[in-house]
This record gives C-alpha cells, sequence and structure tokens, in this order.
C-alpha cells in the first residue's frame, strides 16, 4: 500500500522554542493510525504542521501529502487536497452563521473537485440529516458557528464538518477530551462511517479510550519531537500499563 | 438663494435673526463658529467647511402630497404618509445642552423647522434627497410624540446630483413619558458628493425609551454628532456600525446626560476601517448628581483592515454620583487570526474569510434592528458597498428560516 503521508526529518518551532527535531513518520493510506505521548512531546505541534497553523515555523524537513510536498502550501489549499484537523479546542466565531460557514466550506472544495455546487436547500437537507445522525441539536446549524456550544457540541461539529467535506486524511486532534460516553460514541459513529479502507485518520490521543470505539492500525510513540516507536494495536495496552517513560527508557 | 461667507465670522447671521432663534444665537455667540481648535470637531475637518463662502439652499416650500414615505427634498417636504401630522414651525425647542456649535448654527439658518407629531403608534420612512451642487444645506426636523405610543423612523439619504455640497440638518426628539421611539439612519456616501455634519438632540422624558442606531458606509467625510438627555427611568440605546474606506474621515460626536434617577444608557459602536480611512468615536456619558441608580454601558470596537486606517476613539465617563453601574472601553485591532485560520483550514480563501468576519462583526449590530424590512435593507447596503452588489443568500445572515428554504425546494 502507498502512504498517505510521509513526513521525512521535520524540524518545527512555535516561536523561540524548536518542538518537532527531525520527525520521521510514514503514514499507511486507507489506515487508522494513532499518535500517542506525553504532555510536551509535539503531537499537537504536528497535526498544526501538517495543516500549516501560523503558530508554527517549520526550519526544515518535507510532508509529503500523496507524494507531493506541501510545506509552501496555504491553509485552504491542504483544505481543499483533502485534509482536515478535528481541532481540540474549535474557535468560536461569533456572527459567522454555523450553516453559511459550511455551506461556503462544502461548495469551496465542491468547485476545487470540479463538482456542482449545493443550493441551500440541498446542503441544508443533507447537514440537518446528518446532524440527526450525530445526536446534535438541529438549532446549532443555524447558530452562530460554535459560539456557546458546549464541548460535546463543538465535538460533534468538528465531526459533522467532517462528514459533509470528506476528506481523504483526517487529524483528529484529542477528539475525545471532554466528551460524555454519549458523546464519545456518537463521535465515534461518525468516524466509522467513513472509514472506507481509503481514507487515512491520524487520531492524537492521550488516553486509550477513542480506542475502545475506533480500531486503529498503528501506533506511534512521539516523544520530545520524534517517533520513538511504532507498532500494532497491542502497544496501546502496554503504554496505559507502564507509561511513556519505561518506553522511553528500553 | 444667499450667500453665505461663514468665513467672516457670526456677523453675517445677524440678517437671520428672528424671534424664534435667539436662544440659538446666544449659545452659538458662547460656543464660537468651530474651527480648527473645536474639541467637538478635532478629529474631522471642519475648517474646511467654515472658512468658505456658501450659497445657501432656500428652496420654496411646495402642496405636501400624501405618500407612503416622508419625502424631504432640498429641505422641503414633498410627500408625507397618513398617521402622522406634518407641518413647520416657526416655534422650536431648543436644548441649550447640546455641545455642537453647528446644531445651533443649523437652527439659525432654518427658518422653519419640519415639525412631525405622532400620536398613534406609527412606522415612518424618512427620504432625504438633495439634488444641487456645491450649495449649504440647512434644515431642521422636529419630532414629538404623545405619551405610550410607539414610533419607528428610517432615514435614508440620496445625494448623487449634490455634488461638494455641506448639509447641516439635524433632529430634536422629544419623547413623552412611556413613549418608545427608534431611530434607524442608513446612509452611504461616495466621494464627491455632499457632505453631512448631522446634529442631533434627544429628550426622554419619565419612563420612555429611545433606540438610535445608525449605519454609516462610504469613502467619504461625514460626522454626526447628537447630545441625549435622559429623564427618570427612561432608557437610551444607541449602536453605531461604521464601514468606510479611502481617505475619509467619519464617525460620531456625542454627550448623553443622565439627568434623573435609575435612567439606563447604552452605547455601543462597531468600526471597520479599510485603506486610510479615519474612524471617529468621541462619545461622553455624563452622570448628574440627580443621576442616582443609572447603569451606563459605552464601547467601541474597530477592526483595521489596513496598516494606514486609523481610528480615533475616546470613550469617556463624567460622574457626580457613587450610586452608578458604568464601565466603558475601547478595542482596536485586526481580525481574529484564529479565527481566520479555522475557516481556512475549511477550505474557505483567505479573503472569504475575511469577508465572514467582517459580515459577521457587523451583523452584531445590523441584527438589533428589530423591523425585518429594516434590517434587511440595511444589510443589503452593506452587502452593497463591501461585495459591490446584494449577493449574500438569507442562511448567511440566517433567522432560523432554513426549515422554510429546505421545504421550498
Amino acid at each position: 500500500m502507498s502512504n498517505m503521508i510521509e513526513i521525512k526529518d521535520l524540524d518545527a518551532n512555535i516561536g523561540d522554542k524548536n518542538i518537532l527535531k527531525g520527525l520521521n513518520l510514514a503514514l499507511e493510506a486507507g489506515k487508522v493510525h494513532v499518535i500517542m505521548g506525553p504532555n510536551g512531546a509535539g503531537k499537537s505541534t504536528l497535526s498544526k504542521a501538517i495543516v500549516g497553523h501560523y503558530d508554527i515555523s517549520v526550519n526544515g524537513g518535507e510532508i509529503l501529502y500523496k507524494g507531493e510536498n506541501i510545506i509552501d502550501e496555504e491553509p485552504e489549499i491542504r483544505a481543499l487536497k483533502g485534509i482536515f484537523l478535528s481541532f481540540q479546542n474549535p474557535v468560536e466565531v461569533p456572527g459567522v452563521n454555523n450553516a453559511y460557514f459550511l455551506r461556503t466550506a462544502v461548495n469551496a472544495k465542491r468547485k476545487f473537485e470540479g463538482k456542482e455546487e449545493l443550493n441551500a436547500a440541498e446542503f441544508l437537507r443533507e447537514a440537518k440529516g446528518l446532524a440527526t445522525e450525530l445526536g446534535m441539536k438541529p438549532e446549532l446549524i443555524t447558530r452562530s458557528l460554535n459560539e456557546g456550544f458546549s464541548g460535546g457540541e463543538k465535538k460533534r461539529n468538528e465531526t459533522l464538518q467532517m462528514l459533509m467535506l470528506e476528506p481523504d486524511f483526517i487529524i483528529l486532534d484529542e477528539i475525545d477530551s471532554g466528551l460524555d460516553i454519549d458523546a464519545l460514541r456518537a463521535v465515534s459513529e461518525g468516524i466509522n462511517k467513513i472509514k472506507d479502507g481509503k481514507r487515512t485518520f491520524l487520531i492524537i490521543t492521550h488516553y486509550s479510550r477513542i480506542l475502545d470505539y475506533v480500531e486503529p492500525d498503528f501506533v506511534h510513540v512521539l516523544k520530545d519531537g520524534k517517533i520513538i516507536k511504532t507498532a500494532g494495536p497491542e502497544l496501546v495496552a502496554e503504554l496505559e500499563e507502564k507509561g511513556y517513560t519505561a518506553l522511553g527508557e528500553s | 438663494m444667499k450667500s453665505l461667507d461663514l468665513n467672516a465670522g457670526l456677523d453675517v447671521l445677524q440678517a437671520f435673526q428672528t424671534q424664534y432663534n435667539s436662544t440659538a444665537f446666544e449659545r452659538l455667540n458662547e460656543l464660537g463658529l468651530p474651527g480648527k481648535k473645536t474639541e467637538q470637531y478635532r478629529y474631522f475637518d471642519i475648517a474646511a467647511f467654515m472658512q468658505r463662502e456658501w450659497t445657501l439652499c432656500q428652496t420654496q416650500r411646495v402642496e405636501v402630497q400624501e405618500g407612503k414615505i416622508l419625502e424631504i427634498v432640498d429641505g422641503v417636504v414633498v410627500q408625507a404618509p397618513k398617521g402622522i401630522k406634518v407641518s413647520y414651525s416657526k416655534q422650536r425647542t431648543l436644548n441649550v445642552a447640546h455641545f455642537d456649535p453647528l446644531y445651533y448654527l443649523g437652527h439659525i439658518l432654518s427658518d422653519a423647522v419640519i415639525h412631525i407629531e405622532a400620536s398613534s403608534d406609527a412606522k415612518v420612512k424618512i427620504v432625504h434627497r438633495f439634488t444641487q451642487s456645491k450649495v449649504l444645506y440647512a434644515y431642521r426636523v422636529m419630532i414629538e410624540t404623545a405619551p405610550n405610543i410607539s414610533l419607528q423612523i428610517a432615514e435614508s439619504f440620496v445625494g448623487c446630483e449634490a455634488k461638494e455640497s455641506f448639509v447641516l440638518y439635524g433632529y430634536d426628539l422629544h419623547a413623552a413619558r412611556d413613549a418608545r421611539v427608534t431611530i434607524i439612519k442608513d446612509e452611504t456616501l461616495v466621494e464627491g458628493i455632499y457632505t453631512p455634519v448631522y446634529s442631533h438632540f434627544v429628550e426622554l422624558e419619565a419612563q420612555s425609551s429611545a433606540n438610535m442606531l445608525s449605519f454609516d458606509y462610504g469613502n467619504a467625510d461625514g460626522l454626526q454628532l447628537f447630545g441625549a438627555k435622559l429623564g427618570r427611568e427612561s432608557e437610551f440605546n444607541a449602536q453605531h456600525l461604521l464601514y468606510v474606506k479611502g481617505t475619509c474621515k467619519r464617525g460620531t460626536v456625542s454627550k448623553i446626560i443622565h439627568a434623573d434617577k435609575n435612567a439606563k444608557s447604552r452605547q455601543r459602536a462597531k468600526n471597520i476601517l479599510g485603506d486610510k480611512a479615519r474612524g471617529i468615536f468621541d462619545a461622553l456619558i455624563k452622570i448628574e448628581p440627580e443621576g442616582g441608580g443609572t447603569k451606563a454601558l459605552q464601547n467601541s470596537q474597530a477592526v483595521l483592515l489596513n496598516d494606514g486606517a486609523y481610528m480615533a476613539s475616546k470613550p469617556q465617563l463624567e460622574i457626580y454620583i457613587d450610586d452608578v453601574e458604568a464601565s466603558h472601553g475601547s478595542t482596536i485591532g485586526e481580525l481574529d487570526e484564529q479565527a481566520l485560520f479555522y475557516l481556512r483550514s475549511r477550505g474557505i480563501t483567505l479573503q472569504e474569510a475575511q469577508k465572514m468576519l467582517i459580515l459577521a462583526f457587523a451583523n452584531e449590530i445590523i441584527d438589533a434592528i428589530e423591523d425585518e424590512e429594516i434590517r434587511e435593507s440595511v444589510h443589503h447596503s452593506f452587502e452593497y458597498v463591501y461585495y459591490g452588489e446584494g449577493h449574500i443568500e438569507c442562511i448567511a445572515t440566517c433567522h432560523n428560516c432554513s426549515d422554510s428554504i429546505i421545504g421550498a425546494k
């Protein structure tokens, strides 16, 4: 199988602090990959570097997406090419209507792919149907984007965006944080819904509980700005038992 | 038409003195004609309009036709709707608490005021039309309500032909006890047409309320100045949306006076400034010793779209009593970087993301208009200026009509 993402010697800073120190990682297409690691290891920095966040300055290395280096691409181009980040803390945008935002995004992607744009009725029918499946309150569709949403509602809204945008490569940055059992189940079902053996997932998490619902193929451990171990799902249990420190010493 | 050389000082105004405007003369003598050093005009180049000879536009009154709107052409009423009484009155009620010398000059130069009396609930659209170039317009409107009624006035302005004219207009609003008044101004100015300096005074009797909403767009100079005097348990809300570009100077100078107990005021300004435009928010809330139990909030936010844009923001509180709740604040910055990135991370271009955030910023004021028709009209004005055409669909400014959209197709 080919790689959806291949990261080579990625070195990146946030401000003056060097976070990623020559990171190498290959994500096989169509698989579910998990990145685990202690606080401050660089997990969120890695996700931000992949989507082109303004906080990150890349000092060197390559991020190959479908074989093409995207390191100099604008964030919207990366998104249009099929990269999606579900944010750990989705930003609240007062005054921007959730439906309007999402339809603009969906139609931007459809236009990029040479497809016909959705009209308001088509879009709302699809969005409301998916929102219902995710257990979202219908009024959240027409409220301001994420404004006043609970933690669980924000994560459901991220999942709704993911389902509507149908990306090829999906990064889920601590999608399970702050979720109760019902929300975790709903979000996981949303993820499983679009697992089709072609899409690639990168789940960034501290804990194993989302992995009870979404089965990983590979587990990568990120520590001190580098991937220090890659293994199968059995690694999760080992980490739960022994922690990251023991792994680092081995 | 009468020639008027304002550069010659107050003496040239003697010809306008009547028994009805002596108070205005007294106050203007005290304040003097504004110039470069006049406090209220420090951010606006008023000297350019004062130091020259003007032709004063004095239009012959015509018979008022019955129509759907109140139309004022070159300072003269040409049509008026049923339900309100419109007349001319030489007698006028001046509010000597007003700080603006041009408020008094406007009263002096207008032979009679247009008197609007609302005795029952009414919604009135006023269209001001200016048709002559290089003239000085000076006219005033006096609005009086009966007690316990609801009055909505929506003002718009048309003046493409009035190139380089100068407009001294304003209203004196007197809201009787328990009356509820909303005045909405929507004005887009294009460089080269008239320059407005509007000077209003709002007087609220006990337990009355007034909402003043102003929407100022475009790329040409203009200033609104107003005073407000709040009676016992009255409520005054002033909200201003400014969206200007080019090199213009535009904004609001105001003074809200809490003159009696338990009055509430809230003043909010949102300013979007592009190119090298200068926004003005110079606003004072004064709480008199008699104003116990006052609640007063004042806030100005500005978004600068370019390095050359500038916001002169000066919110002020002047408090002469302890028993009040009052706050004021001002922020000036750029569009929220986090929000911009979030939108871009979903495939929305930087330019489109900026537009969405600006529209959102503006919507917070536009959505304060309760009347749906007026709200949509103001939305349209904003979109027209921003996009050059009105092309936003209703889900952009959703008011929970999505079910009907789905059902309609």
